[in-house]
C-alpha cells in the first residue's frame, strides 16, 4: 500500500488524551492530509506533546478515535525528531552510526541501509560528512544529522518537537529553509511542534492551536486570525503581510490595546 | 615467562578460563554501563552483592550448621550475591524522573549501605570477615568447572542477544526518548539490562572478587570508548581488550608471584591512561 498524494495520513475522531484521571485533551477532531506542512502551536502544557505522543503510539486514547494510515504501519514509517538528543556527548559516534540508529525496528540489507543512508544525508546537505565525528559538528549541521536520523526510516510523516531550539538566527533560519524545501519539493509530510508562532505564519500550510484541552485546526489562513490568537494567548495581536506575502503576526503595544 | 605460565597450566586452569570468560562478559555488559554513563551504578551494584554474601555468611553462623545445612552451601552465597546485586540494579534503574530522587542520590545510598552493612554484618565473625575481605580485595584463584560452565553460558546468551539486538540496544543506550519514539518500550528493557547486569557482576563476584568484577565491567569499554570512533566496534574491541590484559596480568602474575586479579586490574588502568593519551594526542592533531 502507498500514500497517495493528498491522501489522508492521519485523522482522530472526538479524541480525547489524557494521564490517569487528568485530562489534557478534549474531543479533538482533526486530520492531517499527505504533503501538507502542519504546525501544532500553543502556549506550553497545553497537550502538544501529549498528542505527539498518541500519535507515536506512546500513549493510548482515553476516548474516541486516532487513525493512523495503514501504510504507517506501526510507525514505521513516522520519522520523529525529538527536541532534544540526549547521547552521552563523551561517547564516540559518527554521523553515519548516528543516522543509522534510525532503522530500529525497520528491516533492511546491508545494500538498503547504504541506500538510505545515503539519500537521508543528501536530503539534509550531510553526505560528505558521512565518517566524520558527530561531536564536531556546528549546532546546525547536528540538527540537520538528527532530521537525517529520522528521514533514513523514509518517513510518510516527519514529526519535528520543536527542531529550532536552541539554534541560533542563522542556523534556524537555514533548518528551517530546508525542512519547507523537502515539504514544496519532495512533498514529505511535515508536522511541527513549536510554541514560536512567527516560524508558523510563515512556512505552515495548515495549524493546530491547542488552548484549555481544545485544538483549533484547519488550513492556516483560516485558523491564524485575529480572533482566535486574541483567545488562545491572551493578548491583542495585528497580523500582517510582509513583502514576501508572508504572514506576520505582532502583539499590539499596550497603549493600542482596546 | 610463557613456558612458566604453561606450566602453571595444568593447576591453575580453571582460574585462568574464568578469568577470561569474566573479563569478556563484564567486558561486554560494561559497553553498556559506559555508554549510559552509569560507572557509579557498577559501583554499587558490585557493593550490593557483596552485601549479599556478607548476609549469607551471617546467616550461616547465627544458625546451627546441622539444621539448615543449605545456608552453608556455596551455592547459597552464589544465590544471595546475585539476588543483591540484581535488585540493587533494578533500585538504581529507577529515580531520576521528575520529583523523584537523582540516580546518583539513589546509587551513592545502595553503595554506601551496601558497603558499611556488610562489615557490620560479619563483623563479629572472624571467618565471614575474612571472607568479606577476600571479596573486596579479589582473588580468582579457586574458581570451579562449574563457573566455567556457567561464565560461558553467560558469555554464549550475552553476545548472542547484542548481535541480535545490536541497533536497539545503542539506541536504547544511547537515546531512550528516541528509542521510545520509534516504539522500544523502555521500561521492560531497562528492567532486562539491570537484571542482566546484576546477575553478571553478582556471579563474578562470587568468584572474582570486587575489585576484579568492578574493573573488567569499567576499564576495558572505558579503554575501547577512548580508542573507537563508534559505539558499536566498542562491543569487540572492550572484550578483546579484556582477554588480552587478563593474558598478559595473568602471565605476569605467575611470573612474579603477585595475584593476577590485581595486576590485571593495574594493567588495565595503565591501558586506560594510554588510551586517553592516544585520544588526546588525536584529539590535538585534529
Amino acid at each position: 500500500m502507498h500514500v497517495g498524494d493528498h491522501e489522508v495520513i492521519v485523522k482522530t475522531t472526538g479524541l480525547c488524551l489524557g494521564y490517569g484521571q487528568r485530562m489534557v485533551l478534549v474531543q479533538v477532531d482533526f486530520e492531517i492530509r499527505s504533503g501538507e506542512c502542519w504546525f501544532f502551536l500553543g502556549p506550553n502544557g497545553e497537550g502538544k506533546t501529549t498528542l505527539l505522543r498518541a500519535m507515536l503510539g506512546m500513549i493510548r486514547p482515553q476516548a474516541g478515535q486516532l487513525w493512523i494510515h495503514p501504510e504507517l504501519g506501526q510507525r514505521e514509517r513516522i520519522g520523529f525528531v525529538p527536541q532534544r538528543c540526549d547521547i552521552n556527548p563523551t561517547l564516540p559516534t559518527t554521523v553515519r552510526e548516528f543516522v543509522l540508529l534510525g532503522l530500529v525496528g525497520i528491516h533492511t540489507d546491508q545494500n538498503d541501509e547504504a541506500l538510505r543512508l545515503e539519500w537521508a544525508l543528501d536530503k539534509v546537505g550531510l553526505g560528505r560528512l558521512e565518517g566524520k565525528d558527530y561531536w564536531s559538528l556546528s549546532g546546525g549541521q547536528r540538527q540537520r544529522a538528527l532530521v537525517a536520523r529520522a528521514l533514513v526510516r523514509r518517513p510518510s510523516l516527519l514529526i519535528l518537537d520543536e527542531p529550532t531550539n536552541g539554534l541560533d538566527l542563522a542556523a534556524e533560519d537555514a533548518v528551517l529553509r530546508f525542512l519547507a524545501e523537502l515539504n514544496r519539493k519532495e512533498q514529505q509530510t511535515l508536522l511541527f511542534v513549536t510554541h514560536n508562532l512567527a516560524i508558523a505564519a510563515r512556512y505552515a500550510t495548515h495549524i493546530a492551536l491547542f488552548h484549555a484541552g481544545e485544538v483549533v485546526s484547519g488550513p492556516r489562513r483560516e485558523v491564524l486570525n485575529r480572533q482566535t490568537l486574541e483567545r488562545i494567548y491572551g493578548v491583542a495581536v495585528e497580523i500582517s503581510s510582509n513583502q514576501s506575502g508572508a504572514s506576520v503576526v505582532t502583539v499590539c503595544p499596550p497603549e493600542r490595546r482596546p | 615467562m610463557i613456558h612458566e605460565f604453561i606450566d602453571s597450566w595444568a593447576l591453575f586452569h580453571n582460574t585462568y578460563l574464568v578469568g577470561w570468560l569474566i573479563g569478556l562478559l563484564l567486558a561486554l555488559v560494561g559497553v553498556l554501563v559506559v555508554a549510559r554513563d552509569q560507572i557509579f551504578i557498577g559501583a554499587a551494584v558490585s557493593q550490593a552483592s557483596t552485601l549479599g554474601i556478607a548476609l549469607a555468611l551471617g546467616l550461616g553462623s547465627w544458625t546451627a550448621t546441622d539444621a539448615l545445612e543449605w545456608l552453608h552451601a556455596d551455592a547459597f552465597l552464589s544465590a544471595m550475591a546475585v539476588v543483591f546485586s540484581v535488585l540493587a540494579a533494578l533500585l538504581t534503574a529507577r529515580g531520576g524522573e521528575d520529583g523523584k530522587e537523582s540516580h546518583e542520590a539513589v546509587t551513592g545510598w545502595v553503595f554506601l549501605v551496601s558497603a558499611s552493612g556488610a562489615i557490620l554484618i560479619v563483623s563479629h565473625s572472624p571467618h565471614g570477615l575474612d571472607e568479606i575481605h577476600r571479596l573486596l580485595s579479589s582473588s580468582i584463584i579457586g574458581a570451579t568447572q562449574r563457573d566455567i560452565w556457567t561464565f560461558s553460558a553467560l558469555v554464549i546468551v550475552t553476545a548472542v542477544a547484542l548481535a541480535a539486538s545490536h541497533r536497539r540496544v545503542l539506541l536504547f543506550a544511547l537515546d531512550p526518548a528516541m528509542a521510545a519514539a520509534v516504539g522500544m518500550r523502555l521500561k521492560p528493557w531497562a528492567l532486562v539490562t539491570s537484571a542482566w547486569l546484576g546477575l553478571a557482576v553478582g556471579l563474578s563476584i562470587r568468584s572474582a572478587g570486587m575489585l576484579y568484577t568492578f574493573g573488567c565491567l569499567v576499564l576495558p569499554a572505558l579503554v575501547a570508548k577512548n580508542v573507537c570512533r563508534e559505539v558499536r566496534p566498542m562491543f569487540v574491541v572492550a572484550p578483546l581488550v579484556a582477554v588480552g590484559t587478563a593474558s598478559v596480568g595473568f602471565v605476569l602474575a605467575n611470573h612474579y608471584d603477585d595475584p593476577p586479579a590485581q595486576m590485571t586490574v593495574a594493567l588495565l588502568c595503565l591501558l586506560l591512561t594510554v588510551a586517553w593519551l592516544i585520544r588526546r594526542l588525536r584529539r590535538g592533531r585534529v
